[in-house]
């Protein structure tokens, strides 16, 4: 399925999904009250516009009600972030970069706990992958770069070893639609959980993450190239605002 | 990927809640895109109305100083209580009930206002706001009647079809809007505030429909038709059958019996395009027998009703189709569930939220009082005294309307004084002209319609009225400061309608109004009447016709001497009529119009006003041109009291926080008073006299 289909379907099911969701955790009677007051104080600036106390009230009166709006949307907000946040993570994992391309250079960077221990990583590539570079050392950030190259299509381990320990890291060579993980990464449950799709690096190595810089993928809708986050956000709110009068739901 | 992983948490954490917000799907993201909305909306406006400020601020000033330079008041509110009647007004302020009219009264001013000729609220109204006698102003009752055929017609407005139409298949597109044409001439005080830069709120004036454009807002009152273009038509749904027609307001559809559900509709408008049905909106009942309530489904509106209960103001849709769809709100009200399923519903009110006829001026301020309080009565007669006199309603279910419209109507008002630091905050109240014609039974014990009259409540509910009005005046006087004047006016008093009198049948015993063949009465609208032998004729509530030749279409007298013979053979026949069975005299004064009115549209108006004495009113038959076999009946109706009797005995009342010393004010006096406060220069065509006003307390 291309990436755009994908998006579009997913942002028309999820406004949907969403919209119903508003539904029944919003107070829709007090957000409908909140909306037509909101609408009424603005009326009020343009029918009263002569009477300058009377406009500076309804000024008043707008800001105080589009607080009330907001805090009235915070509960379904709360309730919706956690599943949402969720599916847009695991969604980027397949939308948020493509695969590597054979013969396409890539960078491999590896970081370690300390400038020495940088010093004494080695890497050890499966057949079907090699170096085109050799390794650039950044001290500072102890960390090592490798530039390499595929030579075909398919999914490679590959290995970093240090002090006798070897630690892995998957590379998808593909042009097709796949999961992938652009780190793996040592501890630290919630930054592995935003942005790694693999376990985590064992607790004895000195490796802390590897790295591997798939290409971001750009979605190229009508000649505009769209990353997927804001086609899914701009889809998904009109698909929602056009089931929201559909079903006659105050949001 | 290090960009992308901040993306996220941008997105999600560190901008929250904006954003995040956003992101978080299309159902949190609409809360902010629309507060963001708002509030650019208003920011736009704001910044429109920073770089025009200095302009405008000139304009006003020169316009203000113009217009306030001579002006001895800063504010002048009025407030109207239709129908209140100054000797009850002065009986409940003399036994201690009336404390904010008391004071009123004791510092500054309360007299009787004398009241228009016939004393009918469309007629004194439009005297009211235009300060002109009935000659200019082209009002004589509710009804006017059309020479050509005979038949009634609305007297303050009429609306015809577009007058273009595009024929598709069996559809008959309209191509534009309704016509909506006033009938009301002359031109309501306020628009000459207006021009001259002072601000108005109008509320709910009677006959201010279609709403003029002038320089304020204006909310139209009396004479405001349904959805369906009557002035008010309420639906009774019943399983019962039978029951006969109800003579006029309502209409009783049936209930149709599904499973253990219940299937109704309302009836609508006339579909739009021209198909010749009517449209309707289906509703669904299901009762709950044990709980004594029923769940009730119209549109996507689901909800639960108790026995004697009614909903609020619901949105109605009539599909018309081809995208054509008349608004309306309605309420139901559950009358009984078991062993039979009956619902009153309401008029279908146009939508104020989306009028699809305009019943503000400008349209916004009907979508903005929506918006503020929610949705409202806007129909003309809001109070169902129709379905009360036809029983469909009961004294406690009638009475709970009337009031709900008029916590409503203080919204409004409250409102309105609140925008209208200066100018004139001017607002009408219903709630006592519908609750005293249709309790006054309560205040008289001997009164025919009294029998079913609780003992315990006699004299309490039109107490409670006067007391609740003057709560209502004691929370206006709280929020004046001495610049402002306070009026407190009404158009007309009232009086016991006891007995009735069928004028047409009067005419026909006595040879003036033939019927054809042998025939002894005729049917509404004076169905067998021989016009070629007719000489006079009346209908409507106060109005007596000559048949004219060259005026009407088969008129018979000439006018000028004959007419003039004719006119006094009446007056002196008709003067002091007596009822036979109680002895008292029926009608204490015939009014020849020649001497009552004046101005460009007399033409229009009726030949004599009757004049009925206190108890007495034309009969419901009578007003409707109905010719019966008996001259006077009892009037056995709900509706027992009446203000359609000799102008005379009605005068309406006058309230000030100001001293205004004049022997007899009377309400045409009102806008050249109001217009020399603000010290404007008054129209010569005027007819009334302006007051001295005093200062406040002096």
């Amino acid at each position: 399925m291309s990436p755009l289909l994908l998006v579009l379907a997913i942002s028309v099911v999820i406004g949907l999904v969403m919209v119903v969701v508003f539904r029944y955790t919003s107070d829709q009677k007090a957000i409908g009250q909140a909306k037509d007051q909101l609408k009424a104080h603005l009326l009020a600036v343009r029918l009263f516009q002569d009477q300058l106390p009377v406009v500076i009230r309804a000024y008043g009166r707008i800001f105080r009600g589009t607080g009330r709006y907001l805090r009235l949307a915070f509960m379904p907000f709360l309730i919706s972030l956690l599943p949402i946040t969720f599916l847009i993570i695991q969604l980027d994992r397949y939308l948020g970069s493509t695969g590597l391309n054979t013969s396409q250079p890539f960078l491999v960077e590896v970081r370690a706990d300390n400038a020495d221990a940088a010093n004494t990583l080695q890497l050890q590539l499966p057949p079907g992958l090699e170096k085109s570079a050799p390794a650039v050392h950044i001290l500072k950030d102890h960390a090592v770069v490798w530039r390499l190259v595929a030579q075909r299509e398919g999914s490679y381990d590959i290995g970093v070893g240090s002090s006798g320990q070897t630690v892995s890291k998957g590379v998808v060579v593909s042009k097709r639609l796949v999961r992938l993980s652009p780190v793996r990464l040592r501890g630290n449950f919630w930054e592995r959980w935003l942005s790694s799709a693999e376990p985590a690096l064992p607790d004895g190595t000195v490796v802390r993450s590897i790295a591997v810089n798939y290409p971001a993928r750009n979605i190229d809708v009508a000649g505009w190239e769209w990353n997927w986050i804001a086609l899914f956000f701009v889809v998904s709110l009109i698909a929602g605002f056009v089931f929201k009068t559909v079903l006659g739901i105050q949001v | 990927m290090k960009l992308r992983r901040n993306q996220i948490l941008l997105l999600m954490i560190l901008l929250f809640p904006a954003f995040a917000h956003a992101y978080a799907g299309p159902g949190a993201g609409f809360a902010v895109l629309s507060s963001f909305w708002t509030i650019f909306v208003a920011f736009l406006y704001s910044l429109y109305a920073l770089v025009t400020w200095p302009f405008r601020h000139l304009m006003r000033s020169v316009r203000r100083r113009k217009a306030y330079g001579k002006a001895s008041v800063k504010r002048v509110v009025i407030v109207g209580f239709d129908g209140m009647d100054p000797e009850l007004a002065e009986r409940f302020i003399n036994e201690g009930r009336l404390p904010n009219l008391k004071k009123l009264r004791d510092q500054g001013t309360f007299r009787p206002l004398r009241t228009t000729f016939p004393a009918i609220s469309p007629v004194a109204w439009s005297t009211f706001q235009t300060g002109v006698n009935p000659g200019k102003h082209n009002i004589y009752d509710f009804l006017g009647r059309d020479l050509a055929n005979y038949l009634p017609y609305l007297s303050s407005a009429q609306i015809s079809e577009p007058k273009r139409h595009l024929k598709i298949g069996r559809y008959s597109l309209p191509l534009g809007k309704p016509e909506i044409k006033g009938l009301r001439k002359g031109t309501p005080f306020w628009h000459w505030l207006g021009r001259a830069g002072i601000f108005c709120s109008v509320i709910r004036v009677p006959v201010t429909f279609p709403p003029e454009k002038f320089p304020g807002v204006l909310l139209s009152g009396m004479c405001v038709p349904d959805l369906k273009g009557s002035q008010g038509t309420f639906c009774f749904c019943t399983t019962r059958t039978g029951g006969g027609k109800f003579r006029e307001g309502g209409i009783r559809i049936p209930v149709e019996r599904n499973g253990s559900e219940f299937h109704s509709y309302i009836p609508g408008p006339d579909n739009p395009l021209g198909t010749g049905d009517e449209l309707r909106a289906a509703f669904k009942i299901r009762p709950d027998v044990g709980k004594q309530r029923a769940r009730l489904e119209i549109d996507s509106e689901r909800f639960t009703l108790n026995v004697g209960e009614y909903s609020p103001w619901l949105p109605v849709k009539f599909k018309a189709g081809m995208g054509f769809t008349a608004h309306g709100i309605c309420r139901f009200y559950l009358k009984e569930i078991s062993p039979e399923v009956e619902v009153y519903v309401t008029p279908v009110n146009i939508d104020p939220g989306r009028p699809d006829l305009p019943i503000s001026h400008p349209v916004t301020y009907s979508i903005y009082l929506a918006k503020l309080f929610g949705p409202y009565a806007t129909l003309g007669l809001a109070e169902d005294t129709w379905a009360l006199n036809e029983e469909v309603l009961d004294d406690d279910a009638f009475l709970a309307q009337c009031y709900g419209n008029h916590e409503d109507r203080e919204r409004m008002f409250f409102d309105a004084l609140e925008k209208t630091p200066q100018g004139l905050c001017a607002c009408v109240f219903d709630t006592t002209d519908r609750v005293q014609h249709m309790f006054w039974r309560y205040l008289q014990a001997d009164h025919p319609a009294a029998k079913d009259v609780p003992q315990d409540r006699r004299p309490e509910v039109i107490q409670n009225l006067y007391m609740r009005m003057d709560e209502l005046i004691g929370r206006v006087m709280s929020k004046l400061d001495d610049d402002a004047m306070l009026l407190v006016i009404s158009d007309h008093g009232f009086k016991s309608f006891a007995r009735c009198v069928n004028l047409n049948a009067w005419l026909h015993q006595n040879g003036y109004l033939v019927l054809k063949g042998d025939k002894t009465e005729s049917g509404d609208w004076f169905e067998d009447v021989d016009w070629c032998r007719t000489r006079a004729y009346t209908m409507g509530l106060n109005g007596l016709y000559l048949n004219l030749k060259g005026r009407e279409r088969e008129g018979i007298v000439a006018a000028g001497p004959e007419s003039d013979a004719l006119k006094e053979e009446l007056r002196e026949k008709l003067n002091g009529l007596a009822d036979p069975e109680l002895g008292t005299v029926a009608i204490t004064g015939m009014f020849d119009c020649d001497g009552v009115y004046a101005g460009p549209y007399v033409d229009n108006a009726p030949d004599l006003i009757v004049g009925y004495g206190a108890g007495f009113r034309a009969s419901w038959d009578s007003v409707m041109g109905k010719v019966t076999g008996t001259i006077f009946e009892d009037n056995l109706k709900a509706w027992s009291g009446d203000h359609c009797v000799d102008p005379r005995l009605v005068p309406g009342v006058l309230f000030s926080n100001r001293k205004i010393t004049v022997e007899k004010p009377a309400i045409v006096d009102v806008a050249p008073t109001i217009m020399k406060l603000f010290g404007l220069a008054l129209p010569s065509y005027f007819d009334g006299k302006p007051w001295a006003v005093g200062a406040r307390g002096s």
